[in-house]
């Protein structure tokens, strides 16, 4: 038997001790099949010479595949481009989307709409964003190419996406133009939950708008900004549609993350043990990334705790 | 703090730097192929030319693509629905042991990397014969699908008083009943939201499309676009305008329901 029911939820609404089992079972059963199963799989996939030609045939063959990713230099240059990526989709999405949730929280004609209007990006489908990206990015016709000869900024004729130094920011500002409004809209949600009264009165009080947003504004949103970069984190190292529609991960890997490596290993190169393997490196990375989080934010809990 | 001009600016620079990439779309999509291919940019749409919207059913087997699109996002909705109203009932109403786990387990489904299942789900569907078919890609969808669907119905049945349930069931309704009858009603608008969430998945999915379906039949939009990017074959104002009637249902659809998409979202992310 379970914990007694609160009082609260009454001796009416208590059924058979089976029943929340009979209700959450097809979903967990769906979510083995689907999910934890084949993650299993990869698991052991990982150690097996497993090829696309022949998925049921792999041989057991230990940490071959592990050894060769870990020592192959291009990796290195996988590991570097992912943690660039994250790193720039983290700190572009955030700090825009936190610029504009400040911006949206103040009053002005047609709030609303500019509200509705900031968070389209991200209903958006991948693909569709890489598509006109990829046009503005055109070498001869794009309007970034344009717009950069006729300020004078480049000789121009070179597609940022063929290029080994600006494809990676190229997809960068594809991805943040997608991302940064969700963002917005979360940390505008916990703007709500700014005490008003408090920043009114440190306005009267005349002081300055940094030190109202430092000392009233950011402790309160600082736990769900903290959530969102990780939530951006996990999403940029996942990340696939837009990078490899817009790039392949080339040119010479320069946008090459771990997703991609891992495809085109798995699908193009056809040798899913090495696949699996990276699969497995980088679940054990965002692994590690969500630990941090919590270790971190229950260390800043603590703190906050101790200094009530 | 009323409307004081620099703020305006700075939504108007935002605004306009969201916008844009539409606009510039509808841009392409209306201007005459010749006058794409100079260096002199065309900057406003022409509305005369609406008519590639048309022209383009019959330049690119668009209307195969939007079918099979349809269909996966329809039957990923179904599925997630089915397999996630009476869980999140059960997270939201009972206590039992392991509802921690089966919090914590839908929380981790949205860490995984889909990349990750690519190569087990490939063997586990070539052995069932669900490569090359729209429901293998419902069955992979709906798994990433209904652990979001779970979460968010649950903070809407959280919201409803115990009292309207408690009527019902000394009046001798069974549990199901008080779900599908009294429970379900209640939380229309957000299983409304949580459907055109779970459409949209669908709709936008790419890499297990772009994985599993080989027959140029099957192709759903999502890969069928993105097999025109940086091609020529398909004149670009033709490929700006097969993107558009891509997108515009997302956009649409989501304008309409995002109230409740958005505030679903931010409950589970800002609380949970």
């Amino acid at each position: 038997m379970q914990r007694p029911m609160s009082k609260r939820r009454g001796a009416a609404l208590e059924g058979s001790p089976w029943t929340p089992y009979v209700f959450i079972f097809p979903l967990v059963a769906y979510l083995f099949a689907i999910l934890a199963g084949p993650l299993l799989q990869e698991f052991w996939i990982s150690f097996t010479d497993t090829s696309l030609m022949r998925p049921d045939a792999g041989q057991f063959i230990g940490l071959s595949n592990y050894r060769f990713i870990i020592s192959d230099p291009n990796f290195h240059q996988v590991l570097i481009v992912t943690a660039l990526y994250t790193a720039g989709s983290v700190v572009f999405g955030i700090g825009l989307g936190l610029g504009t949730a400040l911006l949206m929280n103040h009053d002005f004609r047609g709030r609303s709409v500019a509200r509705a209007l900031v968070t389209i990006p991200w209903a958006a489908p991948s693909v569709a964003v890489a598509l006109i990206f990829s046009w503005m990015f055109n070498a001869q016709y794009g309007i970034f190419t344009i717009l950069q000869k006729s300020l004078g900024l480049a000789s121009g004729a070179e597609n940022w996406l063929d290029s080994t130094t600006f494809a990676l920011p190229a997809v960068l500002i594809a991805t943040v133009w997608q991302i940064f409004p969700f963002s917005s809209v979360v940390i505008l949600a916990a703007l709500q939950g700014v005490p008003s009264e408090v920043k009114e009165a440190a306005i009267i009080d005349r002081a300055d708008r940094l030190n109202v947003f430092k000392t009233v504004t950011w402790p309160t949103i600082a736990p769900t900004v903290a959530l969102i970069s990780l939530f951006t984190t996990i999403w940029s190292l996942r990340r696939f549609d837009i990078i490899w529609i817009l790039t392949g991960g080339g040119p010479l890997g320069a946008t090459n993350t771990l997703v991609t490596e891992l495809y085109r290993e798995g699908f193009i190169y056809r040798d899913l043990g090495t696949a699996a393997a990276i699969g497995m490196i980088g679940l054990l990375i965002a692994s590690v990334v969500t630990l941090l989080y919590y270790g971190a934010s229950r260390r800043a809990e603590m703190r906050a705790r101790g200094a009530a | 703090m009323k409307g004081t001009s620099p703020f305006v600016f700075g939504v108007l620079i935002v605004l306009g730097l969201i916008v844009f990439p539409f606009y510039w779309m509808l841009v392409t999509a209306t201007t005459p192929p010749d006058q794409l291919m100079i260096e002199t940019p065309t900057l406003v749409p022409s509305f005369t030319r609406l008519g590639v919207f048309v022209e383009v059913f019959s330049a690119v087997p668009i209307a195969s693509w939007l079918t099979n699109s349809f269909i996966v996002a329809a039957g990923t909705t179904v599925l997630c629905l089915i397999l996630s109203v009476l869980p999140a009932y059960a997270l939201s109403r009972f206590r039992f042991r392991g509802k921690a786990m089966l919090a914590l387990g839908l929380f981790v489904t949205q860490m995984l990397p889909e990349a990750m299942l690519l190569v087990p789900l490939y063997a586990v569907f070539r052995s069932l014969e669900l490569l090359d078919t729209l429901t293998g890609l419902i069955i992979a969808n709906a798994a990433f699908g209904a652990p979001i669907v779970t979460w968010i119905l649950k903070g809407a049945f959280d919201a409803i008083p115990q009292e309207v349930e408690e009527a019902a069931r000394i009046d001798g309704c069974s549990r199901f009943d008080i779900v599908m009858g009294v429970a379900l009603p209640l939380v229309a608008p957000t299983l409304a939201a949580t459907a055109v969430i779970a459409f949209f998945h669908g709709w936008n999915e790419y890499l297990f499309a772009q994985t599993f379906i080989n027959a140029a039949d099957l192709r759903p939009a999502s890969v069928g676009i993105a097999g025109l990017v940086g091609e020529y074959a398909v004149p670009i104002h033709l490929v700006m305008a097969t993107g558009i009637i891509y997108t515009l249902p997302s956009i649409v659809f989501y304008l309409i329901a995002q109230r409740y998409v958005v505030s679903g979202l931010t409950a589970g992310s800002v609380k949970g």
